[in-house]
């Protein structure tokens, strides 16, 4: 903020008032031992003695606060161990044996963004420039997201993007100062089209419900673009109903009537909620295959398995991976320690980003955005729960394998959170978009 | 069309508590969405310990009936004489805490209420398969406004109630007891609202925001019937039910702006509503 | 309501209350860091202040409840966010003059449809249109708004063309730039309120059927201050999308539209700086409250409980409370100018009758006529084919049993209900359906049976209701100019004091006045029109017997030059007082003559007798 001020101040005109009060404003001009062109956002402004400053967001009012709950409840933890040096920063070779990250305590605050982008970018202003966030990051959906990346650009504080879904969040909209780890769109549909082809076959009718946004349109049309070229399902169409839909019997209606052997349901969070719910209601699922391309954080536990048994789709991690990925069962029995309930994924979300940011900052040695921002750009490959994860420099794109599940049915349930099994895990390099959807990075 | 006709009699049910309150106390109750999301609640625990869902209506209907008298006396009472933007806000300020309340008591996430086991399944309707609590809530929609309106046109109390409604300042100064009647309004306008939110529990998802959109669709409801009419709450919702269910089968991004605006046209043409009673303001 | 900032008295001190704010802004950045408060909050919260000037005058002044707002921010927002990130415009101050024009523009149809009711209707309806602009931005508009992602990337503003060219890079700049539109958009508000313009406003959020009577288009003045405050709520909302270089979809939530009414109740609604002051409080609430260790998503509950317990303190905001409190101060202070002022005895100015109760009968023109004038309500006539003349100058008496249909009488001739058969003539003219405003502008005024005063202004601002619409017409946007400026309007209202003997108490608030006091001005407020034909229902009705000789004695004093039509049912001043009587008896006219003749008709006897009230003839 600090440096940003006086850069600004000695390259372009600024209105004349402003430039005289801010030059005699004590708290504006922050004396540095640091030469100019080495300040960039918040460093070295927010590199305290024992200490550096993250901010964090995550709805925790409104209707997707029980998965802000578990998003903001990955950052406590990976943040706990992190400062402490347990958990999964025992397992990583640069943390291995530290606390805190290059030697300083990580401290935060976490505000509620009601899913909401204006208080989320209110609010990490207020961080950045009032906290000298290093770095901020959190969030649930794909507005507040791609609103954080282009408060992150203009600041040029780094920002570790939470949950986000969209395309357009690594795509047209991509930024050089922010690095998403869930799968896109894209990338969920591209690794759940074989799987189908496996489970449920070829040559299949299918219809979709699309609730009318940005993130609906490209899972629909990533999805079909999919299990048409690769398994030759024939699409009969779609039902685009708006966001936050209540009631979807119009809906579904014409879905029960249209001969379809496969239900894709595009709805999100309260909206795939209701939506199951009533189609199950109107007998959809008793004959069609559901197929939901982004299962909610806990949708397995709102509908439970008279519903989301045997629905196929994509999440970004399951906790069932612990028991084939050693680091896995590290997070997710940590996790359960903790907080009594095994974690979902916004909480992996929140972990990872944390945990892979400490990594590249520590093989930076320095918090200085611009050489975070290459070390995390260099594609180092870093084991994860996951199994080997790194970031795509072309559109800051984390490769990471992308878990299909299925929901099980009330006798498969082994306990009260085992809602899905994993059927597939396909590879990063698979999934990923070649043309990087749109993705034209700016220079920091 | 018949799908048109099962979401507007939830509406109907949604939207009447609202106009009893309005019409009766000249209150517009901004928390009405959450007193519903309360009923849904109060319904789910009953549901829980119990597993009857007749017990679950009961125990939405009763509780609410409780809270409003709490917050009438607790409350609107302070209000009565004061601006009506007043009371907007302060009903405003109790639908957070309500719903904040439901979240902190009940976490974020969605709860369900199954439909009862003698509406679960599916009928055959020769055109289509329609579900059958869908088709029962005609029935239970229909039983409770009869019920409603026998208490608010066949007995003393619906008779001052009408009163009030027709002319507040002639029923005072009748001398009759109006604290007493108030408190008897507001506390059955939220058990409509709490039964509301039993009754639509097991086609939506029980969560502390689910009275949200409620409260808006509501207004349209009864600035569309007239506020403050039965008929009117009761074709108003139907009206909504059938645009709300038509446009979205055509163009579903403008269901809503639809209802809208079909809510404009109405003011224009009719500017108190279908079923209102001329030159009230 | 809370006494406007700017008194005509004070109106002399100038620019003060905006040199007190220039000082308390510019003081501001000094003091933020001791606040721990940062530019960025600063800027937020001038920003709803600025939105909520709009709203003040909108609801605090005229008392127009909206809860739409969020439409007008919304649309001035992304259309000045569009043109600067398309860019048609890389100018600023291009960009937010077009989202204010835009806004203004949809101000004109939200306004005119919504409008159309008043009170809470008009809440409602503006609420379901704020919500209409959401879904149209969500959905249909999403190629142009970004839909739910809002428009990221608004460029930071540069000001002024060519060489002038000022850019503001960093949020101490937009502070400035804030502050000065907001200084001037305050500067505006008052003016605004200071005017002729604003005191109709403040007329129409008292009684606006009154102002309507005494000649005001509400109507017009109502969809004017609509669009004034749609015109902020554009200008706020691009002002948004630059301070943070992000245009939010939630602009058009209804979130957005509830929390500008929260902050303006919780500030003080109708103090002008209330809505700045309910955005500091909110917004730091918001800020400290989160930041609150272990409380997480209890803040908001925590909130409403603060914000219902303040509405419920507080009637009128922090800003009126202070009022309160300070009058509280200045009255202990001064004692003997407390409330004990309002039963003294109004001075009685012994006006004696110019005109002997027996005059000649008038001959002058006919002024006003009816012809078969009927008024049917369902299957009940209430006035049944009734044809009269009134001469100049006269003094006419309509008289009758109740349920005669004298008030809907007279309510048809001054044009507040409409007839459903026949004609009313003024000089010829027919005047059916007109409406009271154009029926007072044309010089029928008409004072009411129950007191339709103003309450909570002073006798001054009452009489200057009437006086504004008798010199400037049924509508005139006279924004700018200082309401206690027009030396014409100042006479008129001396005038119109003096002829009801007001004239010491024009600087009490009406609702303090003693109850015959409220009388003489309720038909001060129709005689201040300067009428052609007055209009008095009932003037002694509620009087004790002495305050009634006084009215007798007043009315015969302001009688000179006016044509008056009186419904009365005290017969001592029926008689006293009329030229001739015409009597109703269920709807129809039975007798019309002079007073004497009256007595000793044998119809209005049967009439009166057969509803048991003959000693009202006595």
């Amino acid at each position: 903020m600090a440096q940003r001020t006086k850069n600004s101040v000695s390259r372009r005109r600024v209105l004349q008032g402003a430039a005289a009060a801010a030059g005699t404003l004590p708290f504006i001009h922050v004396p540095g031992s640091f030469a100019a062109e080495e300040a960039i956002g918040n460093f070295p402004a927010g590199v305290k003695a024992h200490s550096i400053f993250v901010g964090v967001t995550a709805p925790l009012t409104g209707p997707y606060s029980a998965d802000g709950e578990d998003h903001l409840k990955g950052y406590q933890l990976a943040i706990e161990h992190l400062n402490e040096g347990t958990g999964l920063a025992e397992h990583i070779p640069t943390l291995k044996g530290k606390k805190g990250v290059l030697g300083k305590k990580i401290e935060y605050k976490y505000g509620d963004t009601q899913t909401q982008p204006n208080p989320a970018v209110q609010i990490q202003t207020g961080f950045i420039t009032q906290d000298k966030a290093i770095m901020i990051t959190g969030s649930l959906n794909s507005a507040v997201a791609i609103a954080l990346e282009k408060l992150a650009q203009r600041y040029k504080v780094l920002n570790m993007v939470g949950c986000s879904g969209a395309n357009e969040t690594t795509g047209v909209d991509c930024q050089r100062y922010a690095f998403r780890s869930q799968p896109s769109a894209y990338m969920a549909a591209k690794a759940l089209a074989p799987v189908l082809g496996k489970e449920i076959g070829k040559n299949k009718k299918s219809i979709y419900l699309v609730p009318d946004y940005a993130y609906g349109h490209s899972v629909e049309k990533s999805t079909g673009e999919f299990t048409e070229k690769k398994l030759g399902w024939k699409s009969l169409g779609s039902q685009v109903c708006p966001l936050g839909t209540t009631d979807y019997s119009s809906y579904l209606l014409n879905i029960a009537n249209s001969g379809a052997d496969v239900f894709v349901n595009v709805a999100f969070g309260a909206d795939a909620v209701a939506s199951c719910k009533q189609a199950k209601q109107f007998g959809i699922l008793d004959k069609m295959k559901m197929v939901v391309p982004n299962i909610s954080a806990f949708q397995g536990k709102e509908l439970g398995p008279e519903i989301m048994g045997g629905v196929y789709g994509t999440m970004d991690f399951w906790w069932t991976l612990a028991e084939t990925n050693p680091l896995a069962k590290v997070f997710v029995d940590t996790f359960n320690a903790r907080f009594k309930y095994r974690p979902s994924w916004p909480a992996h979300v929140g972990y990872s980003q944390m945990m892979v940011w400490a990594d590249a900052v520590t093989r930076a040695k320095t918090f200085n955005p611009l050489k975070v921002i290459a070390e995390l750009e260099a594609g180092h490959k870093l084991q994860m729960p996951l199994g080997e994860v790194w970031y795509r420099k072309e559109d800051h794109q984390q490769v990471r394998a992308v878990p299909v599940v299925v929901g099980k049915t009330k006798a498969e349930m082994r306990n009260e959170d085992d809602f899905f099994k994993i059927v597939g895990l396909t590879p990063g390099p698979e999934v990923m978009p070649p043309d990087f959807l749109g993705c034209k990075m700016p220079s920091a | 069309m018949f799908n048109g006709l099962t979401l507007g009699a939830l509406l109907v049910l949604v939207a009447m508590g609202l106009t009893i309150i309005f019409g009766a106390l000249g209150v517009v109750n901004f928390a009405h969405g959450a007193l519903y999301a309360l009923g849904a609640y109060a319904g789910l625990v009953a549901y829980e310990y119990t597993g009857s869902f007749a017990a679950a209506m009961a125990a939405g209907a009763a509780f609410l009936l409780a809270v409003g008298i709490v917050i009438e006396r607790g409350l609107i009472r302070l209000y009565y004489e004061r601006p009506a933007e007043d009371q907007i806000l302060a009903t405003f300020g109790v639908a957070i805490v309500l719903v904040e309340g439901l979240r902190a008591i009940f976490g974020g996430l969605a709860r369900n209420i199954p439909a009862p086991s003698w509406a679960a399944g599916i009928v055959n309707l020769r055109v289509t398969l329609y579900p059958t609590y869908r088709i029962d809530v005609l029935a239970i929609v229909g039983v409770s406004l009869v019920a409603l309106y026998f208490i608010l046109y066949r007995t003393r109390l619906g008779l001052i109630v009408r009163a009030g409604i027709e002319d507040q300042l002639m029923v005072n100064i009748l001398g009759i007891n109006v604290t007493r009647t108030f408190l008897t309004v507001f506390g059955l306008g939220a058990m409509a609202a709490g039964f509301a939110g039993v009754i639509n529990a097991p086609i939506v998802t029980v969560s502390p925001d689910m009275g949200a959109d409620v409260l808006v669709q509501s207004f349209v409801v009864i600035v569309i019937g007239g506020v403050g009419s039965f008929w009117g709450a009761v074709v108003g919702g139907l009206i909504a039910g059938e645009i709300l269910s038509l446009v979205a089968m055509i163009e579903p991004a403008y269901s809503q702006v639809a209802l809208f605006a079909t809510m404009a046209l109405v003011l224009i043409l009719r500017p108190q509503g279908l079923f209102g009673v001329e030159g009230r303001q | 309501m809370t006494a406007p900032v700017a008194r005509p008295a004070r109106l002399a001190a100038g620019f003060l209350p905006e040199v007190a704010l220039v000082a308390v802004l510019l003081a501001l950045p000094f003091a933020l860091p001791y606040f721990g408060g940062t530019f960025d909050l600063a800027n937020r919260i001038l920003d709803w202040g600025l939105f909520g000037l709009g709203f003040d005058l909108l609801f605090g002044f005229t008392g127009l409840l909206s809860f739409g707002q969020a439409a007008f921010f919304g649309a001035g927002g992304f259309v000045a966010s569009y043109l600067l990130i398309a860019p048609v415009t890389d100018n600023a101050v291009v960009a937010l003059a077009a989202g204010t024009v835009a806004a203004a523009a949809f101000g004109v149809v939200v306004g005119y449809l919504s409008l159309r009711r008043a009170g809470i209707y008009f809440a409602m309806l503006t609420l379901a249109f704020g919500e209409m602009f959401f879904f149209l931005d969500i959905s249909p508009l999403a190629r142009w708004t970004g839909g739910e992602n809002g428009l990221a990337g608004v460029p930071e503003p540069s000001l002024g063309f060519g060489i002038f060219r000022i850019d503001i890079t960093d949020p101490s700049g937009v502070y400035w730039l804030l502050v000065v539109i907001f200084v001037v958009g305050f500067w505006l508000a008052r003016r605004i309120i200071g005017s002729p313009f604003g005191a109709v406003l403040r007329a129409i959020r008292e009684n606006a059927a009154r102002a309507a009577a005494v000649g005001h288009d509400v109507p017009k003045y109502k969809l004017t201050v609509f669009v004034i405050a749609a015109a902020y709520a554009g200008l706020a909302g691009g002002l948004l999308g630059l301070l943070q270089g992000y245009m939010p979809p939630d602009a058009f939530y209804l979130d957005t539209s509830g929390q500008l009414v929260v902050q303006t109740v919780i500030g003080g609604a109708g103090t002008l700086v209330g809505p700045l002051i309910g955005a500091v409080v909110w917004l730091d609430l918001y800020t400290v409250l989160q930041n609150f260790a272990g409380i997480g998503a209890l803040w908001k509950m925590i909130l409403g409980i603060i914000f219902v317990l303040l509405v419920t303190v507080f009637r009128h905001g922090l800003c009126g409370a202070a009022v309160v409190l300070w009058r509280r101060l200045m009255a202990q202070s001064l004692p003997e100018s407390g409330p004990a002022v309002a039963t003294v005895e109004p001075p009685r100015v012994a006006a004696e009758p110019r005109r002997s109760s027996r005059r000649p009968p008038p001959a002058g023109p006919v002024v006003l006529a009816t012809r078969n004038l009927t008024k049917r309500y369902g299957g009940l006539t209430a006035v049944d084919d009734v044809s009269f003349e009134l001469r100049q100058g006269e003094i006419r008496a309509v008289i009758g049993p109740n349920g005669a249909g004298k008030s809907t009488f007279f309510n048809m001739l001054a044009n507040v209900i409409p007839p459903s058969a026949g004609v009313i003539e003024f000089k010829g003219d027919d005047i059916t359906g007109l409406g009271a405003t154009l029926v007072c502008q044309r010089g029928i005024s008409k004072s009411f049976q129950i007191n339709q005063i103003f309450p909570s202004l002073t006798v001054r601002d009452n009489l200057r209701i009437p006086v504004l619409a008798r010199a400037h017409g049924k509508f005139h946007p006279a924004m700018l100019r200082a309401v206690n400026r027009d030396a014409t309007v100042n006479a008129g209202i001396e005038a119109a004091a003096a002829s009801v003997q007001l004239v010491e108490r024009l600087d009490t608030p009406a609702a303090e006045l003693a109850y015959g006091e409220k009388r003489r001005l309720e038909i001060g407020l129709a005689l201040a029109t300067r009428p052609q034909v007055l209009l008095l229902d009932e003037p002694t009705a509620g009087m004790s017997p002495v305050e009634r000789v006084d009215t007798v004695r007043l009315l015969k004093s302001i009688a000179a030059g006016v044509t008056i039509v009186i419904v009365e049912h005290d017969m001592d001043v029926v008689f006293g007082l009329a030229d001739r009587i015409t009597v109703l008896f269920n709807g129809r006219k039975i007798a019309e003559d002079a007073p004497d003749a009256i007595q000793a008709n044998p119809d209005v006897r049967a009439a009166y007798l057969g509803s048991q009230t003959a000693h009202e003839l006595a």
